[in-house]
C-alpha cells in the first residue's frame, strides 16, 4: 500500500503539463480592469510634482492612484518583526521616497495596454538626496545586531580570541556574497475584487493566512472578510512569504472604482516591489592544532538591510555550531542603507554565512596539507558546541562517506591545478550543507468517504515541493485508500490555517497534522462510526507555545526545531561534491558534475525529494557562478533588472547532478521524523564550487559570484 | 551561458520589436523609456481596436483588440486560455512559448494582429480524448517541473525542439531548450523527459 516512503509521480502533474493548473496570476475574474504599477526614479528624496494631464489623456485610463488619493493604508510591520509584511516602507504614505524602485502610482485601464502606456507618459518630478547604497557608502549606518533586535544572540563560548592566538595553524580571511533577487519564473502580480464588502485575492502566496491577516490590519479590516487564493504557485523562494506592500494598493483602487482589478507587476518592478537577499561580508578566523582539530572558531558577519527595518538572517546561529571547537566567538552587524528591505530567499541565514565558513575550512585543509573530507571528520561532532546540546540526530560522516565514493573523490590529487584534461583544467572541490529541521503548529481536515476515496484540506502551498502528493500520500498510507483517490484541497485561505511555506517547514508541520486527523478517523471509525468521518486536527508540536494554534489563525508560525530547542539541536546534514573545468586560456568556468548525498529524516516521497534537492543544488551553482544585482554605488540603484542581464542557469550550462538521499531515522524532530529539504540542497554547494575553483586553477577567491574575469589575474 | 534565443530567431511573423524599430509615429512606446519619467507632450499611442481572426487550437477566434496587444495577452485575457504564462514579457525567459505555423513562436514578442498562421497552446497538445501528448507525460514520468509554471512553454519548446531536429543528444537538447528558464532549476529532467518522448513525438 502507497504511503510514507513511495516514490510517487505527481497527482498534480497532469495539470501543470496540461495549462490546467491555475497560478495567482490566472485569476477568473471577468471583465476586469488592468493595473500597470509606476515606481520611482530616485532611491532617496521626495516627490515634488506629479503631472497626471498626458496619462489620463491616453484613451482607456479610468484612475491614477498615488500618495494623493489612494486612502489610509496602515504600513505594519516586517514578518522578521512579528508582523506580516516584507517590508515597513509604506510607498503610498506621503511624498517621501526611501529607496529606488518604490512604488510612487498605480495606473488603472480598461485594458493592459492603455495601463502600461499611460504608465509611461505619467510625468514625476523629484527633489533627490545623495542616497547611501551599499557597504562603505557614505551615509551608512552600522547596527550590532544585538541592538537590532532583542531576539538575536551572538553565540559565544570559551576564550576564541586566545585560543587563536595560541593556535600552531591558523586562516584569518574575509569573505563576501552577492545581492540576489528570487525571480520566480511567475510575476508578482495581484488581483482583487470586491462583493459585498468582501475581498477576493488572487496572489501567489506562501502564507495564506498570513497574508489574509496582515492584509486586514493595513486596510483596517476583519480578516474574516478577506479571501486569498492561489491553487498554485509559480515559484516562491522565499519572496511571497511576506506581503509586499502592493496588495493593499491593488485592493483599495479595485474598491473605489468597483471592478475587479488586476495587477501586472513588470519584471523589474519585482526586483524593487518585493525581497531580496542582501550582499554581505565576513571575517573568518579558524585555529587548529597540526592534527586539523579545530581550537577557535570566530565569524563575524555584516549584513546589508533597509533604512527603517532591522532585518537580519544571523546565520552564526549554524555556522558556530556546525563542527566541534571548545573556543568560538561570534559577532552579526547590520548595515542602514537607502535600499528596499530584504527578506527570506532560499536559506536565508545559511547560504551566506555556511559559504564563509566552509570555504575557510578548505584554506585550513590546504594550510594543513590534509585532505578536505578528511579535515571535516576530524572535527565532527554529536553535540554542538555552544551549549553542549545532542544532535537530535547527525548523519553528516555517512553523507560523506557515501557521496565521496559516487563522486570517486579517492582519485584526486591534492595539488591545485595537478589535474588537466586537454585545455582545461580540472578541479574537485567539496563543503558540508546543513539546514535546520523546523516544524510548527498546523491544522487539517480529513474526510473518509465510504467509497473508498477520501478528501485533505489544509491552506498550505504548493509552491513546487510536491505538497498536494505528500498530503495525499500520508491520508494514503494512514487510511488505507489508494493515493490517487485522495483529493487534496489547499491554497486557498478559507481552509483550515497551515504555516508560512518557508524555512523548510512544510512537509514536516502539514504531513504531522494530516496524520493527526487520520488518527482520529481511525478511532472514530473503530468506535463506530459509518459513512463519511471527518475530522480536523490541530498539531502542536512538542516545544511549541500552548497558544500555538490561536498564533496559527493570525497567521503567525511557532517554529521549533533549529536551535531553538532546550533539549537537542535539530538540524538536517549533507556532503556536497563538485567538478569544475576552468579553460586554460579564456578562464571559461564550467559545472561539469556534482553528487550530493542528505541525510535529513524521513523521505515522505522520494520522488519529489529528488527534484527538490537537485534544483538545490543547482541554486548553489546558480549562486556561485551566475547570480548577482548589481547595485550602481552613485544612485543606489539595480542595473540588471531582467531575465536576461540577472544571470542564472539555462538548460547548457547544467551538467549531472547526482543526489543520494541516505537512510536516517530520528524521533525526536516529530512524530514522523520528517526533517525539511527545500534548503539543505543548496547551502553548501556555494563553498564547494568556489573550492573546486581553487582546486583547478589555485587562485583562492573569496567573493560570490566568481566569474570568468575573477580568474583573469591568474 | 547562453541565452539561446538563436533557436527561436526563425519566426517569420512581425514582432513588437521590428514594429517599435520601424515605425516610430504609431509606436506605444519606445522600450528604452521609464515609466513615470515622460517626455512632455508626447502623442497619443492608441489607434483604433483591429479586428482579427485567429485559429487557436483548431478554433477560429474573432477578437476585436488593440493593435498594440500581444499574443500571450490576447490568449490569456481575450481567449482565457491561462495555460501559456506571462514570466517576464520581454522574450528572456520562454515562458509564453507557443506554436504558430508548427514553429516555436514567444508570444510575448508577437503582435496578435500580425498572426496569419494557426496557433497551437498548451491547451490544445492533449488529444480530443484527454489522452496526453507523449511530451506531457514524459514530463510527468520524469518530475520534469517543480512549481509548474514554466512548464506549458517547456513542453510546447520541447516538442518544437524535437521537430527541428534539435535532440540528436543531451547536448544539443540543452543547448536547444535554453531559452526556457526553470527557476525551480528541473533541467536535468527535462533532458530525461525528451529523450523520452523523442521517438513518439517525430512520428507523432
Amino acid at each position: 500500500m502507497a504511503g510514507i516512503g513511495t516514490a510517487a509521480l505527481r497527482l498534480d502533474g497532469p495539470a501543470k503539463v496540461t495549462g490546467g493548473a491555475h497560478y495567482g496570476s490566472d485569476a477568473p475574474f471577468g471583465k476586469p480592469l488592468y493595473g500597470v504599477l509606476v515606481t520611482s526614479g530616485i532611491a532617496r528624496g521626495r516627490i515634488t510634482a506629479i503631472d497626471e494631464q498626458d496619462a489620463r489623456a491616453e484613451p482607456g485610463v479610468v484612475d491614477i492612484f498615488t500618495y494623493r488619493n489612494i486612502g489610509k493604508i496602515v504600513p505594519g510591520n516586517i514578518m522578521d518583526g512579528d508582523g506580516y509584511m516584507g517590508t515597513s516602507i509604506a510607498p503610498l504614505a506621503s511624498a517621501a521616497i526611501k529607496h529606488d524602485g518604490q512604488i510612487v502610482a498605480l495606473v488603472v485601464a480598461d485594458t493592459f495596454e492603455a495601463a502600461s502606456a499611460a504608465a509611461y507618459r505619467l510625468k514625476i518630478d523629484y527633489a533627490e538626496e545623495v542616497p547611501a547604497a551599499t557597504f562603505d557608502s557614505p551615509g551608512t549606518e552600522t547596527v550590532a545586531g544585538v541592538v537590532a533586535s532583542k531576539k538575536h544572540k551572538d553565540p559565544a563560548v570559551g576564550d576564541a580570541e586566545g585560543a587563536f592566538a595560541g593556535a600552531p595553524v591558523k586562516i584569518d580571511a574575509h569573505y563576501a556574497t552577492a545581492t540576489q533577487h528570487h525571480n520566480p519564473i511567475e510575476l508578482f502580480t495581484t488581483a482583487c475584487s470586491w462583493s459585498g464588502g468582501k475581498l477576493t485575492v488572487w496572489e501567489s502566496s506562501q502564507n495564506m493566512w498570513g497574508a489574509k491577516t496582515g492584509l486586514a490590519l493595513q486596510l483596517g479590516i476583519s480578516p474574516d472578510d478577506i479571501h486569498f487564493v492561489s491553487p498554485f504557485v509559480g515559484g516562491a523562494f522565499g519572496s511571497r512569504g511576506s506581503l509586499t506592500q502592493r496588495t493593499a494598493i491593488v485592493a483599495l483602487a479595485a474598491k473605489k472604482l468597483a471592478r475587479p482589478v488586476k495587477l501586472a507587476t513588470a519584471r523589474d518592478q519585482g526586483f524593487t516591489i518585493a525581497t531580496y537577499r542582501a550582499e554581505t561580508r565576513h571575517h573568518l578566523k579558524l585555529g587548529a592544532t597540526r592534527d586539523g582539530k579545530l581550537v577557535s572558531v570566530s565569524h563575524e558577519g555584516f549584513e546589508v538591510t533597509s533604512r527603517p527595518d532591522n532585518y537580519m538572517v544571523s546565520g552564526t546561529d549554524a555556522s558556530t555550531r556546525l563542527y566541534g571547537c571548545p573556543n568560538v566567538a561570534s559577532k552579526v552587524s547590520i548595515v542602514h542603507a537607502d535600499r528596499n528591505t530584504p527578506g527570506f530567499m532560499r536559506s536565508p541565514a545559511e547560504t551566506p554565512y555556511i559559504f564563509a565558513l566552509e570555504c575557510a575550512m578548505d584554506e585550513l585543509a590546504y594550510a594543513l596539507n590534509m585532505d578536505p573530507v578528511e579535515l571535516r571528520k576530524v572535527n565532527d561532532t554529536q553535540n554542538e558546541p555552544i551549549k553542549g546540546l545532542p544532535y537530535s540526530s547527525r548523519s553528516l560522516v555517512p553523507c560523506f562517506d557515501a557521496a565521496a565514493k559516487a563522486f570517486g573523490w579517492s582519485k584526486r590529487s591534492m595539488q591545485p591545478g595537478s589535474m588537466r584534461e586537454g585545455e582545461w583544467l580540472v578541479g574537485w572541490g567539496t563543503a558540508t550543507t546543513m539546514y535546520p529541521s523546523n516544524i510548527s503548529a498546523s491544522t487539517a481536515r480529513v474526510t473518509l468517504f465510504p467509497n473508498g476515496t477520501a478528501k485533505v484540506q489544509t491552506a498550505t502551498h504548493e509552491i513546487g515541493q510536491g505538497i498536494y502528493t505528500v498530503c495525499a500520500l500520508i491520508a494514503a498510507g494512514k487510511l488505507g485508500v489508494d493515493p490517487a483517490n485522495v483529493i487534496v484541497e489547499l491554497g486557498d485561505s478559507n481552509l483550515p490555517p497551515a504555516p508560512v511555506s518557508g524555512g523548510s517547514n512544510s512537509t514536516a508541520s502539514v504531513s504531522n497534522a494530516v496524520s493527526k486527523a487520520c488518527d482520529e478517523i481511525l478511532a472514530k471509525r473503530a468506535q463506530g462510526a459509518n459513512g463519511a468521518i471527518e475530522a480536523y486536527a490541530e498539531n502542536i508540536p512538542k516545544g511549541d507555545p500552548p497558544d500555538a494554534i490561536r498564533k496559527l489563525y493570525k497567521g503567525q508560525p511557532s517554529f521549533t526545531g533549529g536551535t531553538e530547542s532546550k533539549d537537542s539541536i535539530r538540524f538536517a546534514f549533507g556532503a556536497q561534491f563538485v567538478e569544475v573545468r576552468v579553460h586554460r586560456l579564456t578562464r571559461e568556468i564550467r559545472v561539469s558534475r556534482t553528487t550530493g548525498a542528505f541525510a535529513a529524516g524521513t523521505i515522505v516521497n522520494p520522488t519529489t525529494a529528488r527534484s527538490q534537492l537537485m534544483g538545490g543544488m543547482i541554486w548553489g551553482i546558480s549562486a556561485a557562478l551566475h547570480e548577482a544585482t548589481e547595485i550602481d554605488p552613485r544612485n543606489a540603484r539595480y542595473t540588471n533588472k531582467d531575465l536576461a542581464d540577472y544571470l542564472i542557469p539555462v538548460n547548457a550550462d547544467i551538467g549531472d547532478i547526482e543526489v543520494i538521499m541516505i537512510p536516517e531515522e530520528d524521533s525526536i524532530v516529530n512524530p514522523l521524523g520528517i526533517k525539511g529539504i527545500g534548503e539543505l540542497g543548496n547551502v553548501g554547494m556555494n563553498a564547494a564550487v568556489a573550492n573546486a575553483v581553487f582546486h583547478a586553477t589555485g587562485v583562492r577567491i573569496r567573493q560570490i559570484p566568481i566569474r570568468l574575469e575573477s580568474l583573469l589575474v591568474a | 551561458m547562453p541565452n539561446a534565443h538563436d533557436a527561436l530567431s526563425s519566426f517569420s511573423v512581425i514582432t513588437r520589436r521590428t514594429i517599435l524599430s520601424s515605425t516610430a509615429a504609431a509606436s506605444a512606446v519606445p522600450l528604452t523609456m521609464t515609466r513615470g519619467q515622460a517626455t512632455p507632450n508626447a502623442e497619443p499611442s492608441a489607434a483604433p481596436p483591429l479586428s482579427v481572426d485567429l485559429v487557436v487550437n483548431n478554433r477560429t477566434e474573432r477578437l476585436i483588440i488593440d493593435s498594440r496587444t500581444t499574443l500571450l495577452d490576447a490568449l490569456r485575457e481575450h481567449l482565457n486560455l491561462t495555460g501559456t504564462k506571462k514570466g517576464c514579457d520581454h522574450g528572456q525567459c520562454g515562458a509564453c512559448t507557443v506554436h504558430v505555423g508548427g514553429k516555436r513562436v514567444l508570444s510575448c514578442l508577437t503582435l496578435a494582429v500580425s498572426i496569419r498562421e494557426p496557433i497551437a497552446t498548451i491547451e490544445g497538445l492533449a488529444k480530443q480524448d484527454g489522452s496526453l501528448h507523449p511530451m506531457q507525460q514524459a514530463f510527468i514520468d520524469q518530475d520534469a517541473f517543480q512549481c509548474g509554471y514554466c512548464t506549458p512553454g517547456q513542453i510546447m519548446s520541447a516538442v518544437a525542439c524535437v521537430k527541428e531536429g534539435h535532440a540528436g543528444s543531451d547536448a544539443e537538447i540543452r543547448e536547444y531548450m535554453s531559452g526556457n528558464l526553470c527557476r525551480c532549476a528541473a533541467y536535468p529532467h527535462i533532458v530525461a523527459a525528451i529523450k523520452q518522448a523523442k521517438s513518439a513525438t517525430e512520428s507523432g
